[in-house]
């Protein structure tokens, strides 16, 4: 009774403090300030449509370069977290890997192209539409994983992925380099020409960032995945 | 005109997606269930895509490729989940099981379905 009492006071006292809040919210009318200068900067100042690019690029760039790093050091600790223990028994044989049909593997025939094709669709229209870097990269690891999943068979050669990777995050940090150096700051994309808004080749060097960091995280996602696989 | 030819497709595939979501809550079995949740599906995001060409027509390639996608992974998907499932015994609903015999014969030539 004394805990039916209780519960109905707390759902009591949540509903007026969410009352208080859903009361106290005002649809914006207008562009806070920050979020103003940067969606009249983006099509302005770095010629590309795509205001959230402008921002994750270069306005936030120096982010980016830290979640790619963050990702790196998961994938780096996760060979040391996923290997077997000493002594540790296999698993039983339902868990083992079987072959997954004739089906399952003329079907990635057709979509492991189709995938990867979208992924460097999304990669080099980073600075145009939706997408970028980051999100063809998650689409490039996808089809690996199909790939893993359609033939598990396939060895990925990881030290080649991991070459590509590393080369990818240099030449990024280099790229970012020569803002500094050419233009106003650290991955200042302005040193390149900027091109015609709207156009294929336009937006400094946005686009070429963008596929580094394509490069760099479907890499690097692929080891991921592959990792999980032993 | 073409709006409102546009909207009674999206509509249309709407209702199929409708009937997907039902299958789903009323289909005694999973494999009942897969196979719903993979026809209407396919069905009603064609007739909901087929919609959006007509609102506009200067999408449609894009859209076809879509329907293509849908079209290939879709029951593939399907079809990888619901033979893991019959692989690792998943209790069926009632009533005769097709795969039965083809299980047997397949277990004997060596485990090659």
């Amino acid at each position: 009774m004394m805990q039916r009492v209780l519960s109905v006071i707390v759902i009591g006292l949540l509903a007026v403090v969410f009352t208080r809040i859903v009361g106290a919210y005002v649809q914006l009318d207008a562009l806070r300030p920050l979020a103003a200068s940067y969606v009249t900067l983006s099509p302005e100042s770095l010629t590309t449509p795509n205001v959230i690019t402008g921002i994750l690029i270069t306005y936030r760039g120096l982010d980016t370069l830290g979640e790619v790093a963050v990702l790196f050091m998961v994938a780096a600790s996760l060979g040391l977290l996923l290997k077997p223990l000493e002594g540790q028994p296999k698993p039983p044989k339902a868990f083992q890997r079987s072959d997954p049909g004739e089906i399952v593997h003329s079907g990635k025939q057709v979509m492991f192209p189709m995938i990867l094709t979208f992924g460097a669709y999304v990669i080099v229209n980073g600075h145009l539409s939706a997408g970028g870097g980051f999100q063809g990269g998650a689409i490039v690891a996808a089809g690996v994983m199909l790939l893993l999943i359609a033939t598990p068979e396939t060895r990925l050669n990881t030290t080649l992925l991991s070459i590509v990777e590393s080369t990818a995050g240099i030449l990024f940090v280099l790229l970012g380099i020569l803002g500094i150096v050419l233009a106003g700051g650290f991955l200042d994309p302005r040193f390149l020409p900027a091109g015609e808004l709207g156009g294929f080749i336009s937006a400094g060097a946005i686009p070429l960032i963008s596929a580094l960091l394509g490069i760099k995280v479907g890499a690097e996602l692929s080891v991921v995945i592959d990792k999980f696989r032993t | 005109m073409s709006e409102l030819i546009g909207s009674l497709f999206i509509f249309s595939g709407s209702v199929f997606l409708f009937s997907a979501g039902l299958g789903l809550l009323r289909m005694p079995d999973a494999f009942t269930r897969i196979q719903t949740g993979t026809k209407a599906t396919t069905m009603g995001a064609t007739l909901v895509m087929i919609g959006l060409a007509i609102y506009h027509p200067d999408w449609i390639f894009k859209l076809l490729l879509i329907i293509y996608f849908v079209y290939v992974s879709n029951p593939i998907s399907s079809h990888a989940l619901a033979r893991s499932g019959h692989r690792l015994g998943t209790p069926m609903a009632p009533g005769p099981d097709a795969l039965a015999e083809i299980d047997t014969r397949s277990d004997a030539a060596g485990d090659k379905l």
